[in-house]
């Protein structure tokens, strides 16, 4: 009965709604686009550094969200700008190792005073303006069977202004993809040669879709910090796959796959730890192994989706995100 | 078959045309120690149909690809109704009247029919990021777009699958898709690397018939194709090309007939005479 | 390549080029003097080095030829697989610390466990012995892979960047795998100190000069094999056109399998080196390497086999020689910086050549 309420908590969690975020950008890149961005995660560190460092320095909340918007499609520019003539697999490199740059950079002793190096940005250091802006009190609400604090970290306040956006995003994805915008992206995921026979100009749209999907993950960083803290190495290369397995499994290419997607990964993955820490004594599976079984079963899932359900769970098989 | 404006141009390469609609000059591209072409010069005449003919490997398709932006060519300039073709992209050759297929058809698999077709159209505002928030902005054109497909849909026999999946097609139909969804451009010129491959005898048929329709709503039409019967049905001029050479120019029976053509496409040991039996066949 | 050598492409680059400038300085100057007072063991010993040798910059040239062979020998695999098949293996880190995680499992006398398992033992071979059973292991899992993955995916003809994404998912299970069995503490493979001798101005350890020659032995294997043997031209031909290689009698998938075996061999030689080098290894080492390993072979020439030769000795030139200027825990981010600066000079690579299109 815990475990499912745990179950239950993590599915409605700010930080679901967070990745979900990330993975409907990652949808513009990979589901519409076709582009193969390895480097997610590296879009939403910088989001939520451009946020917080923002914050940190004294400007308003708005101008602080629209830096760290700034900053991942300024990057997403500089990424696109020698790779999206190239082909697919070289964007991969690219961004995995743009990612991990930004990470180096963010860690690195020598920028201590602005990114916090290793230990990254304290929550308390950056989140008392978005936490002031919050209608709800400034203590633990108990609403149906869940109890949060009103305002403060991982708050309702931050599960309403988390899904909403979800939401509002989920719509324009849906609202862009369905316009003829939209179809000169699925043109290109398809063969992008065709697509400049047909006097489309490719690398504008290529690079119009990246600079979007990068910003959506931003954005999805920045909601992720508001109820963790911004911590380099928790956005690694880990990350990032987590946000493709996730994608895959709701089903790339569709409105509500990343939503559906990472409901169910980080249900399955409470789920997945809570049961074997109840089930499983602690001489055969640490508490500390626990975190690197979980990890391996998500690896193992990844490669069964792909290859058994690449069209995930609400996809069309016959409107695949991938090039046979 | 051969039209009139053709009887006072001379049959021999690189022959300057009355009224030419792309001129090409001195186009070089190399791939590391092979010359894949060296076109001293090239025109084509306006409203119509020429054949670009050559064995395998002669540089037919490198050229195309050369005219259309898809590849830069080392040395040489070329001109496209009068504006000039060097370093313009693809999509810019395009948009200038100058529509392509390709020698391996690009289908977009996982797009329907319709949606393949769409994508054609020129000037759909709706293809601007901004403006495809707001559908009242471009409704109205995806309207025409889609009475426009339908018509080509009908025309090309392909009506009843408008709503299939392009992967789902057989290989000729999606030759046929490839050509109609060049069309929806309105372009002025169309390019087609080898249209008839692996269509069915059938189908030719109509797309020959399609090809000449192209001519009478006053396109212009340049075709790769190695089947000579067809060559010498539908073109009014024919341009030879061998090892990345132009190596003659004139009418169907003429160019067939030059020693030149025969040893390119037979090694100069022959004694039959490959293109009569052709036809006889 | 003169036409995508156009002055465009050089202006990009030159702005690319100062804005990295700009980025680095600035880095530089923020940071101070404050490099010292990292925790990172690495960072230590190459601080140590530089101190030690007479002649900074020579001594970074000379770690960096170390560092490039050693990453060579873990990256030609990547390029021959990718050459074969076409595949990106984002796996093939892992490989690397497997085939030095292993070793360690063999050869140390603290006791070790297996996951799952609930009791624990020592093997306790000595180091080469462990080192050759540890390589044999890591090709058999290279054929193991090979087999029940990679052949069954191509066979089923999956897409390439499905295969892509697979071998991602491969990456993610292994290096937790690796995690959950041996732990998130760097290992050693020998206890022993390395004395360090002084050739002019360069300071080096013995271990190192017998991983160098090492090194340098199996890349000639490598080479000796890929220009003289049947099997090494065989796989040429299947890296040149596949296609025409199975026309023209070539069992294409045994040569693929035998890639696999080989590849995953030289990985697993390529991280015990590493780990007697860096002395210490850790789960994820393989992981971070894999980086270096993409921009060397992209540097090269996807796909070309002396490509990853060429890229991994200028990428670990770079790398080394960058910490003369740059605080040392950025000479990674330095790499990759290279690495994208020479994508927009030559996208092809040093060796590769362009593709065609339509
Ligand atoms: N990207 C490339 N790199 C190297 N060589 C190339 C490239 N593209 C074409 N070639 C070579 O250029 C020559 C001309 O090729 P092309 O495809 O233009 O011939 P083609 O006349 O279209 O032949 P076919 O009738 O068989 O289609 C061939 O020898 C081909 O191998
Ligand atoms: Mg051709």
């Amino acid at each position: 009965m815990d475990i499912l309420f745990d179950v239950l908590r993590t599915a409605i969690a700010p930080s679901t709604a967070a990745f979900a975020l990330a993975a409907i950008g990652l949808n513009f890149h990979f589901g519409l686009t076709g582009l193969l961005n390895m480097g997610h995660a590296g879009f939403m560190l910088l989001g939520m550094y451009g946020f917080a460092i923002s914050l940190q320095a004294g400007w308003p909340i708005w101008l602080a969200l629209i830096a760290g918007l700034v900053a991942a499609g300024v990057f997403a520019l500089l990424l696109g700008w020698p790779t999206l003539k190239l082909r697919g697999d070289y964007l991969a490199i690219v961004t995995i190792a743009a990612a991990e740059m930004v990470r180096f950079l963010g860690r690195s002793q020598s920028l201590k005073d602005l990114t916090g190096a290793s230990s990254g940005i304290r929550g308390k250091d950056f989140k008392e303006p978005f936490e002031l802006l919050s209608p709800f009190p400034d203590r633990i609400v108990e609403i149906g069977p869940f109890s949060l604090h009103g305002s403060r970290s991982s708050s309702w306040w931050l599960t309403v202004v988390t899904w909403s956006l979800v939401f509002l995003f989920a719509a324009i994805y849906w609202r862009l993809a369905s316009s003829p915008w939209g179809r000169v992206l699925k043109g290109i995921r398809e063969d992008e040669d065709a697509v400049r026979s047909l006097g489309k100009n490719v690398y504008s749209y290529k690079m119009q879709a990246l600079v979007i999907g990068g910003m959506i993950g931003a954005l999805g960083g920045i909601t992720w910090s508001l109820g963790n803290s911004v911590q380099p190495d928790s956005m690694g290369r880990p990350t990032t796959f987590w946000i493709w397995t996730l994608l895959l499994l709701g089903g790339a290419a569709t409105v509500f796959g990343p939503v559906l997607g990472s409901i169910l990964f980080w249900s399955a993955l409470t789920l997945v730890k809570s049961v074997a820490s109840a089930l499983i004594p602690s001489d055969v599976l640490a508490p500390t192994e626990l975190e690197p079984f979980s990890l391996v079963l998500v690896g193992v899932t990844l490669m069964l989706l792909v290859v058994f359900r690449p069209q995930g769970v609400l996809g069309n098989k016959k409107e695949l995100a991938f090039n046979g | 078959m051969a039209d009139t404006v053709f009887t006072s141009v001379p049959r021999e390469p690189g022959a300057v045309k009355p009224n030419a609609i792309l001129v090409a000059d001195g186009v070089t591209r190399r791939f590391g120690g092979l010359t894949a072409v060296d076109v001293a010069h090239f025109e084509v005449e306006r409203n119509s149909i020429t054949a670009l003919i050559g064995p395998n490997g002669a540089g037919k398709s490198t050229f195309f690809n050369l005219l259309t932006g898809f590849d830069s060519a080392q040395e040489g300039e070329g001109t496209f109704e009068g504006r000039p073709l060097r370093g313009m992209s693809p999509a810019k050759v395009a948009r200038a009247g100058m529509v392509r297929t390709f020698q391996l058809t690009k289908a977009l698999n996982r797009m329907t029919v319709m949606e393949n077709m769409r994508l054609g159209a020129q000037s759909q505002p709706g293809e601007n990021l901004v403006r495809a928030f707001v559908p009242p902005l471009w409704a109205t054109r995806e309207r025409e777009i889609s009475e426009q497909a339908h018509e080509l849909l009908h025309r090309f026999k392909l009506y009843e699958k408008r709503e299939d999946y392009a992967g789902s097609l057989s290989g000729g139909q999606r030759k046929l898709l490839e050509m109609a969804r060049a069309l929806m451009s309105k372009p002025t010129m169309v390019m087609l690397d080898e249209p008839m491959a692996g269509v069915n005898p059938a189908l030719t048929e109509s797309l020959l018939d399609h090809i000449v329709e192209l001519k009478e709503d006053g396109m212009t039409v340049l075709f790769v194709e190695h089947d000579m019967h067809m060559v010498r049905r539908i073109s009014d001029w024919v341009v030879v090309m061998a090892e990345g050479k132009i190596i003659a120019e004139g009418p169907a029976n003429t160019v067939m007939a030059n020693r030149a053509v025969q040893d390119a496409y037979l090694g100069s040991h022959h004694d039959t005479d490959l293109f009569e039996e052709r036809e006889e066949a | 390549m003169l036409a995508t050598l156009d002055r465009r492409t050089l202006l990009k680059a030159a702005l690319v080029f100062v804005i990295a400038a700009i980025g680095f300085v600035a880095v530089v100057t923020l940071g101070g003097g404050a490099e010292a007072a990292s925790a990172d063991p690495e960072v230590a010993t190459t601080a140590a080095t530089t101190a030690a040798g007479g002649n900074i910059l020579l001594q970074n040239l000379f770690n960096g030829v170390v560092f490039g062979l050693l990453l060579a020998l873990a990256s030609v695999g990547l390029s021959l697989i990718y050459g074969t098949t076409g595949l990106s293996n984002f796996a093939h880190g892992e490989m690397v610390t497997f085939g030095a995680m292993i070793t360690f499992f063999l050869a140390t006398q603290q006791p070790v466990s297996l996951p799952l398992l609930p009791f624990s033992f020592t093997v306790g071979l000595p180091l080469i012995p462990a080192a050759l059973i540890g390589i044999s292991i890591s090709a058999g899992f290279g054929w193991l892979q090979d087999k029940v993955i990679w052949s069954q995916l191509r066979r089923r003809r999956v897409a390439m960047v499905q295969q892509m994404i697979v071998s991602i998912g491969l990456s993610l299970a292994l290096v937790n795998l690796i995690q959950w069995w041996i732990g998130g503490r760097p290992v050693r493979l020998t206890t022993s100190i390395d004395p360090r001798n002084q050739y002019g101005p360069i300071s080096v350890g013995n271990v190192t000069l017998m991983s160098m020659a090492i090194a340098i032995v199996a890349l000639l294997g490598v080479a000796y094999f890929l220009q003289r043997t049947r099997l090494g031209r065989a796989t040429r031909a299947v890296s040149d056109n596949p296609a025409l290689a199975s026309a023209s009698g070539i069992k294409v998938d045994s040569i693929i399998r035998i890639v696999w075996v080989m590849a995953a061999g030289l990985a697993a030689l390529g991280g015990i080196l590493l780990a007697l080098y860096q002395q210490g290894i850790g789960f994820d080492d393989g992981t971070q390497l894999l980086l270096l390993m993409f921009a060397a072979v992209t540097l090269g020439g996807l796909g070309h086999p002396y490509g990853a030769l060429v890229g991994s000795l200028i990428i670990g030139i770079v790398a080394e020689v960058s910490t003369v200027w740059l605080p040392p825990d950025l000479k990674f981010a330095t790499a990759l910086g290279i690495l994208i600066v020479v994508l927009l000079f030559r996208p092809q690579g040093i060796l590769g050549k362009s593709e065609r299109v339509g």
